[in-house]
């Protein structure tokens, strides 16, 4: 028996972590950009109250956020081949189900897990916009689509972009589930890594060290985006060059 | 010329609207007085259909809207042609004013950034404000920001200004700034329905004023008709209570 604890292997092995960093990205990104325009439109039939949809979106939350993100992951991995079975069965056609990659079935359980959650943050964020701005574009004659891109979202991003960060970093963590469908990034790989020297508690603690790095760069990003997005406290007069003013006073 | 028939609006069992028909000719500068909660506002917000009522139409340049309907091609022509400023000006909060009155040129008049930014600039100029046009909403006071919002409306040539008790949110020191910014507006000839509690300004800044009681029109007249000779009691008691309130409590 050699060293309880090999201090040297948790930095050695990164490297080779790190070979599968980008797969875990990806999944995060995918899922977070599905996650966000689902959840877009899920809020948005929410604010609404388009009848029948809105039960339905409540029911789909709901059974998302009461299940656990390994479960939702099998339930993809077994069900979407066994939809697309039903499907060649029933239409007699020959969608070849072997040929979807897992990292598909992980993106959109990931990402629908991530819509459910999206969902109520972005409604949240949409409705903390004040109505009489919404009715002030709708006088101009503007159309709810073009308020909605040029008025409410980016006042309801900045509501909703620490809420929605906080998401983003939940999602690179569960993206450490994905294994569950046969989708190797950083955690499985590491196991792969232990299983080759039993050192796993080295390899563990490793993979800690590269999420929690990544959580804290994305943390700083958020914060950096927030501050270039939010409106200057001070803006300096400009020079009134033509102005036949009726300006007496400057407060 | 704008005409408004048969509009109608209640809330549950409670009639604000009660059959109005009201005939705006081009250039008319209509206030619409009357006491709280008689439907002034709702009046405007109809016509700019920020309201649903439950009957009426508009006629304006040749057509024909039928506004109780939800949504359509010719609504959004109503709402294109008249304007609308706010008691609590509403102003875009992540623009500057620049880009407040821009926003309609470039996004429902498809005017050029560079086209819109020139007429934007010269309706700030108009209402005293474009030294300020790199400002946003949070930096503005309130006469300030309904200063902008008036050029945001105006700026889109609106074929009829809806004004909705546009200096009731403000400190009184600031009225004055905005009723000047209003009065400027008037004398370029705009169509204007100006909802106000300011008596004195809209005696003298509107050649037709009505008095709104119950969702009915109740008086209609000028300026000189309607506050020296009211022909209706509500509307006498009216003048009544508020003159009392104008007249000094002791006189020594």
């Amino acid at each position: 028996m050699g060293k309880l604890f090999d201090l040297k292997l948790v930095f050695t092995s990164i490297p080779e972590l790190l070979e599968k960093l980008p797969i875990t990205l990806e999944l995060a990104g995918l899922a977070m950009v599905l996650g966000l325009l689902l959840g877009l439109l899920m809020a948005i039939i929410k604010i609404k109250k388009i009848k029948g949809l809105t039960q339905i979106i409540n029911f789909i939350i709901s059974a998302i956020r009461g299940t656990p993100v390994i479960v939702q992951l099998y339930i993809a991995f077994f069900g979407i081949p066994m939809f697309f079975k039903y499907l060649n069965q029933r239409f007699g056609t020959n969608l070849a189900v072997a040929d979807i990659p897992g990292f598909v079935y992980a993106v959109v359980a990931l990402g629908l897990n991530q819509s459910a959650f999206c969902a109520e943050i972005i409604r949240s964020a949409l409705q903390a916009v004040n109505e009489g701005q919404i009715e002030a574009a709708q006088a101009l004659g503007m159309t709810y689509l073009q308020t909605l891109r040029r008025i409410i979202l980016p006042q309801a991003f900045e509501v909703a972009l620490p809420t929605l960060g906080n998401s983003l970093i939940s999602i690179i963590k569960s993206t450490s589930l994905a294994f569950t469908c046969a989708v190797v990034e950083l955690t499985a790989q590491g196991r792969i890594i232990a299983g080759r020297s039993y050192r796993y508690f080295e390899l563990y603690i490793s993979l800690a060290i590269i999420y929690w790095v990544i959580t804290i760069i994305i943390e700083q990003a958020i914060k950096f985006i927030e501050k270039k997005i939010r409106i200057p406290d001070q803006v300096a007069l400009l020079p009134a060059a033509n102005s036949r003013s009726v300006e007496e006073e400057h407060g | 010329m704008v005409k408004i028939e048969h509009l109608s609006k209640k809330y549950n069992d409670n009639i604000v609207l009660d059959d109005i028909h009201l005939e705006i000719k081009k250039g008319d500068v209509v206030g619409i007085i009357g006491p709280s909660g008689t439907g002034k506002s709702t009046l405007l917000r109809c016509v700019n259909h920020l309201e649903i009522p439950e009957s009426g139409v508009i006629h304006m340049d040749g057509k024909t809207v039928d506004i109780t309907r939800k949504r359509g091609r010719e609504l959004r022509y109503l709402q294109q042609h008249t304007g609308m400023v706010f008691q609590r000006f509403y102003l875009f909060e992540k623009k500057t004013a620049l880009e407040n009155v821009m926003e309609g040129l470039i996004v429902v008049k498809k005017m050029s950034k560079e086209e819109a930014k020139k007429t934007a600039m010269q309706e700030l100029d108009k209402v005293g404000m474009s030294s300020w046009a790199n400002h946003y909403p949070k930096h503005l006071s309130g006469g300030q920001q309904q200063r902008v919002a008036l050029a945001r409306a105006i700026a889109m040539k609106p074929d009829l200004l809806l004004l909705d008790e546009p200096t009731s949110a403000l400190d009184p020191e600031l009225v004055g700034e905005v009723l000047d910014v209003i009065r400027k507006v008037a004398e370029e000839g705009y169509t204007m329905l100006l909802v106000s509690h300011e008596m004195n300004f809209v005696r003298h800044v509107a050649n037709r004023v009505i008095f709104l009681d119950k969702g009915r029109i109740v008086e209609d007249g000028t300026p000189k008709e309607v506050f020296e000779r009211p022909k209706n009691e509500r509307t006498r008691e009216f003048f009544r209570k508020m003159y009392m309130m104008n007249q000094p409590e002791y006189i020594i």
